[in-house]
């Protein structure tokens, strides 16, 4: 039984009123004066045994009539269930969104998770459509059951669900599994005229987004989402009492260009929630060795450390925190980067000491550091030997004939050369490159010194300029250039100009490889360019292409793609053999992209060659604190809460009335209650009067 | 008690009282010759005895006991408590105290006595001097109609302030419940008894007062105080004896000491009896005497 009106209930206080009139009624009425009180006690009232009775029924009726009434303005009521109406209920389409992210192998969330999809299917009506897509970094359909069968449709559901033991180590892309669900939905809802004769449309769509709404979950996509009316999102939040976690991940790299190769740094976080500040920081080698250091990570801080040197000598490949809750992603794999070998080849007369010359600052700006080995190599233009193979060809003077049409191919083969004007001679050379005939290259005189304008700061040679902090080009001056006449009006990007107008820095793209131009050298009798803070992040911006194609990064994260071609210094040849971590593993053999779906250390083998790389969780799994429930209203999320649309109201007006009309009411039998209590009272109320007694005086 | 005045209630008292007294042998008060006193300047030359002077040649002035007829001042309980009675109750306290006063104040007066009278409750309240004149029999009488008003008894203070104002020895007649606290009563009653007074007390009580034979079970209220008390009498009844022969006994005791005739009365005794148990009482004051007398033997 339940109450429309349930605060009446407290009416029912009202009980003591005649309570209160009944004991004062005990009390003697006549009053007796006496001389003097002094030689008199009091004494217990004494009981009138004759009225009791009466006076106990007349008590029964009034209370049983006040509390009749709060319980007829309770409006008490009991819902039928009509078998009749059973039948003829809504549908409902049920979408359940299961996490299996990493964070879902804390503590026993994975076992709730699936305890409420469970508890789920058992709300599911004959009839109902229900769907379960698991969702990590991307999205799996485990189970679509069109019209539920009762326990058919749910052993149907139950195989997928038992396959999956446990939850992966992916992150979580909450916001794509949103949309794709909400997607679904609209993209297959049936049309009226498709539905047979006795079924029902779909009443109800529901989405049920079983996570632990960790704030490491990304909700981006559902950003801008416009959500299909009728669709309800509902958020069943496991492991609300998160106690707080700790994490680790590689802080990145530093700029290319860096000369002094730091150790590598790892930032530990520890949540705001955590329940301490001390973590223990902890090294094993691939001797087996142990090492560890403590840590002081205020709750809601992150701190960066460095890998000790000692520790950098010691081949680590496992790093670990220890000292907080959560153990599933504090271990840390790390495989250090094995140094890349970059070819350079310069073409001119320069020599390597001569600080006037080009190739000086070249093969300064290109320093050996752990990652990476520059070899650089000074060739004459006037050679008649085989062009040698480089990833980066800077010409800085006229080249003759063989080499120069060898150099030709090279570019339209994939290699990058950076020609540096700094003759009319070299203008065969640049209409030979660029496939134009009539290139003619002038020297411009001028006693004031040229600055650059109109850079091309969105051009990937000069987008490591970009931010406002490095886009001031105006210190850099150009005391010589040189102008480039009868130009192809296409195929030619210009990155910038000189002030007096004529393109300073120029890209063309041939075939598969770049050709890029600089109109005034870098050498101190052209420019400052060479002395500049711009020099050697442009050398590396020009490079980029090629230190992107041949190196690999050795650290990845679950569910990321791994380019094994690049291994073995872009070398790979052919298939490769990637040993997952664990020995028994078997080896999976792939032509391009490796998916790891684990963390650990593997093993990419190639012919002849075999390099280690580490697959660790996604950093943001170990935010493990709940999201606040305000974003996702900020986000738009239809949630079963919010406001209803018009339509939405409709049907709840409609589901009201059906209520309505289940619900048998008992108040007005209350109402007649109290009306016999109150005439039975009145009655036996009028039968107990009776005229007071006179005081007996002897 | 079905005369409504005073007067007249006094008057039928003490007729009825008369009558049986012809058989009594006492002849009432009279001047008694003491001593004879050397005449020093400044007496009064009226008591001269102008016989001896004119016979020795020497003033003499004469000398007697009592120089006047009998004082007596009646001090009667004005408090509300002396209202308990009347109605289905019987005779209130007040009205039987206030008739035995006025009866005995006739009397008196017929035997050409001074007679006074001082009206109590927490405090004294009203003082007329024992004098014998035409008048004062009707003054007394006026005030004895008045009704009771006082909230509180306190006998005690009343006495004291009493003491101060009745100088020549005398008669004083008690008339109250005495239900109250007897602290200092015997202190009190002291300043009298050792002035050579002839103190007399009459205890008036109601019969229920005395058995507390109230039936139903009632708020009892205090007439003077006004405190309510709700009570069963059956149960509070054996109590309320016990305390009250207490107090009673006490009482005897303090007036046995103080060698104060004591009375007792209930509203249902007949007055004229009561009187003459009153007037058949020997002086106070021979008592004393007795009993000192007896005390120095002891010693």
């Amino acid at each position: 039984m339940s109450f429309l009106t349930p605060f009446y209930l407290l009416g029912a206080l009202a009980l003591a009123i005649p309570i209160i009139l009944h004991l004062l009624h005990d009390r003697p009425k006549n009053k007796q004066e006496f001389g003097s009180l002094m030689f008199l006690d009091k004494t217990k009232p004494p009981v009138d045994r004759k009225r009791r009775p009466s006076h106990l029924l007349l008590l029964l009726l009034r209370c049983l009539a006040l509390l009749l009434l709060a319980f007829v303005f309770a409006r008490p009521f009991v819902t039928v269930d009509d078998p009749a109406d059973a039948a003829q209920r809504d549908r409902q389409w049920i979408t359940v969104l299961l996490d299996r992210s990493a964070s879902m192998q804390r503590g026993d969330l994975w076992e709730q998770a699936k305890a409420k999809v469970q508890a789920t299917l058992d709300q599911l009506g004959p009839g109902d459509r229900f769907s379960l897509i698991a969702f990590d970094d991307s999205t799996e359909p485990l189970a679509e059951v069109k019209s539920w069968l009762g326990s058919r449709s749910e052993a149907e559901v139950n195989v997928p669900l038992e396959r999956l033991a446990k939850p992966g180590f992916g992150g979580s892309n909450l916001g794509q599994a949103l949309v794709l669900a909400g997607e679904s939905i609209e993209g297959d809802e049936p049309v009226a005229d498709e539905l047979g004769a006795d079924e029902q449309p779909l009443a109800r769509r529901e989405i049920i987004v079983i996570s632990d709404l960790q704030k490491g979950s990304r909700l981006g996509d559902v950003q801008g989402y416009e959500w299909p009316t009728g669709i309800k999102v509902t958020l069943e939040q496991i492991g609300e009492d998160d106690q707080g976690n700790a994490g680790i991940e590689q802080v990145a790299s530093r700029v290319p260009w860096a000369t002094a190769e730091a150790a590598p740094s790892f930032r530990i976080s520890n949540s705001a929630n955590g329940i301490g500040d001390e973590l223990e920081f902890l090294a094993h080698t691939a001797t087996g060795e142990t090492l560890s250091q403590t840590v002081h990570v205020p709750p809601g801080r992150s701190r960066v450390v460095e890998l000790p040197g000692e520790w950098a000598r010691k081949s680590v490949d496992r790093l670990a925190i220890r000292g907080d809750v959560a153990e599933f992603d504090n271990q840390f794999h790390f495989a250090q980067n094995r140094q890349q070998t970059v070819h350079i080849v310069y073409i001119g007369q320069d020599k390597p000491n001569d600080a006037e010359g080009s190739l000086f600052y070249l093969a300064s700006a290109f320093q050996q550091s752990t990652t990476l080995d520059f070899q650089v190599e000074a060739v004459s233009g006037k050679s008649s030997g085989p062009l040698p193979e480089a990833d980066l060809y800077v010409i800085g003077d006229t080249v003759d004939d063989p080499l120069a049409q060898a150099l030709g191919q090279a570019i339209e083969d994939g290699a990058t050369a950076l020609m540096v004007v700094q003759s009319p001679g070299q203008a065969a050379n640049l209409g030979q490159w660029l496939g134009v005939d009539g290139v003619v290259i002038r020297d411009i005189a001028s006693r004031d010194y040229a600055l650059l304008e109109s850079l091309k700061l969105d051009h990937p040679v000069l987008a490591v300029f970009r931010d406002a902090r490095f886009s001031d080009f105006t210190n850099l001056h150009f005391w010589k250039h040189r102008e480039l006449q009868n130009l192809p009006d296409e195929g030619i990007d210009v990155l910038a100009r000189f002030d007096s107008g004529p393109p300073a820095w120029l890209a063309a793209r041939r075939g598969d490889g770049r050709l890029l131009v600089m109109t005034s050298g870098w050498t101190p009798a052209d420019s400052q360019l060479a002395l500049s803070t711009k020099f050697i992040p442009l050398l590396y911006s020009v490079l980029q292409p090629v230190l992107e194609r041949k190196t690999q990064s050795r650290q990845f994260v679950v569910g990321s793609k791994v380019n094994v071609t690049r291994f073995n210094n872009g070398q790979a040849g052919g298939s490769v053999t990637v040993m997952p971590p664990g020995g028994g593993a078997e080896a999976v053999s792939v032509d391009t992209f490796f998916m790891p779906p684990a963390p650990g250390m593997y093993t990419a083998k190639g012919s002849g060659w075999s390099e280690t790389f580490a697959v660790n969780l996604t950093a943001a799994e170990s935010r493990t604190e709940p999201i606040v429930m305000d974003q996702f209203k900020k986000l738009g999320l239809p949630l079963t809460d919010s406001v209803a649309s018009p339509g939405e109201i409709t049907t709840v007006a409609a589901t009201a009335e059906k209520t309505e009309a289940h619900r048998r009411e008992y108040w007005q039998w209350a109402l007649a209650a109290v009306l016999l209590f109150v005439t039975l009272e009145t009655v036996l109320a009028a039968r107990g009067s009776r005229p007071a007694e006179p005081v007996m005086i002897t | 008690m079905e005369i409504s005045s005073l007067s007249l209630r006094a008057r039928a008292v003490v007729e009825g009282f008369m009558s049986g007294l012809h058989r009594s042998p006492r002849t009432g008060f009279s001047t008694e010759f003491t001593e004879y006193r050397q005449y020093s300047p400044g007496d009064d030359v009226r008591f001269l005895d102008w016989k001896v002077m004119a016979r020795t040649d020497r003033e003499f002035i004469k000398k007697f006991e009592d120089e006047t007829n009998l004082r007596c001042t009646f001090m009667v309980d004005f408090s509300k408590s002396m209202e308990f009675g009347g109605d289905d109750a019987g005779v209130k306290k007040s009205d039987y105290g206030r008739t035995f006063a006025a009866s005995l104040a006739w009397f008196l007066t017929q035997q050409r006595d001074a007679v006074g009278l001082a009206t109590f409750d927490r405090d004294l309240r009203e003082f007329i001097p024992p004098r014998y004149r035409q008048d004062q029999l009707k003054t007394i009488l006026g005030r004895l109609e008045t009704q009771p008003a006082g909230n509180a008894t306190d006998l005690c203070q009343a006495l004291e302030k009493l003491a101060s104002l009745v100088g020549k020895r005398g008669m004083i007649v008690l008339v109250s419940d005495f239900l109250s606290p007897l602290d200092e009563m015997e202190r009190c009653l002291s300043l009298f008894t050792a002035a050579g007074h002839d103190v007399r007390a009459v205890q008036v009580l109601h019969p229920r007062e005395v058995d507390f034979s109230f039936e139903d079970a009632a708020i009892f209220e205090d007439m003077e105080s006004g405190r309510n008390l709700i009570l069963d009498p059956g149960t509070a009844r054996e109590a309320y004896q016990q305390k009250y022969n207490a107090h009673n006994a006490a009482l005897d005791a303090i007036f046995s000491a103080q060698g104060i005739p004591g009375f007792r009365v209930t509203t249902t005794e007949p007055l004229e009896r009561v009187l003459q148990r009153f007037l058949e009482e020997r002086p106070a004051r021979a008592v004393v005497r007795q009993r000192r007398s007896n005390a120095r033997n002891a010693a």
